[in-house]
């Protein structure tokens, strides 16, 4: 999942990049709140100037700093992440093995966004095991900060599904 | 445990029926109707319910967690299997397809669905019988098994009352060997009339299809199959033969 976000976040800096160049700036900067202790701050600047990011969780390590401009291909490498997103404030995770069903059935609205508020026991996701189709309500109010699952995705017992906070 | 029914002439669908009566019920509870106007399989999947087929959904409060709430799919499915054979004399015909299909002469003669509402809701298991009329093959999904109907594969007619009379007393019999023994014997029960056990099958999800021997079933309930890159554990699927 940490590659996942850390995908998003590459994709994030290429679209910055692109930003740039297309206004003819010099340099943008970006903070991003996804949550409590989980935020993305980006630099990115043209003209010999230097790439920056730090990430705060789940990708560990803060990208090195790149020497040139745009930005796209000097990411973040991959870190040696240890961040669980399990682990996150407000992060909810599976009680079962099972598939992942982000909406009631097929061609319905999902069940929750991300940005929507949702009270405890709200319907969040259906987790399906032994054609058992279980319900899994949000375990606290919040707000859905990120969804870490894809429809129809196999989990495990105590992976994230989603943070809420 | 004492288990209440309850017969309804028309309901929009039983699932839809008990969830709204699941909170206020005292024990286990069958929701048995005549009529459904809006029967509906798993993952919003139709299921057609012409007159004199049987639907009927339990409630079962429980406090299980969900893994072992899931189990019931076995509990579920062998209990059908009971009433199959406690109303035709016969058990040869009858074998189960992971994780809770009942088969007649390896048609699709049943459906079973369970449902939960929250982690500490009751149980919800709706199934559905073609006692009388099996639905036409235009209507089941193209790689679905063949739908057969009791009545002309086997000769047996019978009443709704008369089946939920069978399905609820095995039904409570083989939960309560669960609740007294826990998987195991439910498991063994299940295997002994599994269909395809030792062949090749093919499991498929959303995103994925394995195809292997089929082995077994674990002490989780998982189908375990033996395939080309080795033994793989799977916890939701669907089973073509």
């Amino acid at each position: 999942m940490a590659q996942k976000r850390q995908d998003a976040d590459v994709a994030f800096i290429e679209a910055l990049a692109r930003v740039l160049r297309d206004n003819d700036l010099t340099e943008i900067e970006v903070d991003r709140e996804f949550g409590d202790n989980d935020s993305l701050s980006v630099r990115v600047a043209r003209g010999g100037a230097v790439v920056q990011t730090v990430t705060s969780a789940p990708v560990a390590a803060a990208a090195p700093a790149a020497p040139a401009a745009p930005a796209a291909a000097s990411a973040p490498a991959p870190a040696a992440s240890s961040d669980d997103p399990a682990d996150l404030p407000g992060a909810v995770t599976s009680p079962m093995v099972g598939t992942v069903y982000l909406q009631a059935e097929p061609g319905n609205p999902p069940f929750v966004k991300v940005g929507d508020k949702v009270s405890e026991g709200d319907t969040i996701l259906i987790v399906e095991a032994m054609k058992t189709m279980n319900q899994i309500p949000a375990p606290h109010s919040g707000t859905v900060q990120r969804i870490l699952v894809e429809d129809g995705a196999p989990v495990e017992f105590g992976a994230p599904l989603m943070v809420i906070a | 445990m004492t288990y209440q029914a309850i017969t309804l002439d028309t309901v929009d669908s039983t699932m839809a029926e008990a969830a709204r009566r699941m909170e206020a019920v005292t024990g286990p509870t069958w929701i048995m109707a005549r009529q459904q106007t809006e029967a509906r399989g798993r993952r919003g999947r139709a299921w057609s319910m012409p007159p004199g087929n049987f639907a009927a959904t339990l409630i079962l409060p429980l406090s299980d967690p969900p893994d072992r709430a899931a189990l019931r799919s076995f509990v579920a499915a062998l209990a059908l299997a009971d009433a199959f054979a406690a109303t035709t004399g016969r058990t040869d015909p009858f074998t189960l397809k992971w994780p809770n299909d009942v088969l007649l002469n390896g048609g699709k003669v049943a459906g079973i669905l369970l449902e939960r509402h929250g982690l500490t809701s009751p149980l919800l298991i709706g199934i559905g019988v073609n006692l009388a009329t099996a639905p036409g093959v235009g209507e089941v999904e193209a790689r679905a098994a063949r739908p057969v109907a009791l009545a002309s594969a086997t000769g047996t007619t019978i009443a709704l009352e008369d089946f939920l009379d069978a399905l609820a007393p095995a039904f409570a019999t083989r939960e309560d060997a669960f609740r007294t023994y826990g998987f195991d014997p439910i498991r063994t029960a299940w295997l002994a009339r599994a269909a395809r056990l030792g062949e090749v099958i093919t499991a498929r999800t959303a995103t994925s299809e394995t195809t292997g021997t089929f082995d077994t079933v674990d002490n989780q309930g998982c189908l375990v199959l033996n395939t080309a890159k080795g033994r793989v554990t799977i916890p939701a699927a669907d089973v073509y033969f």
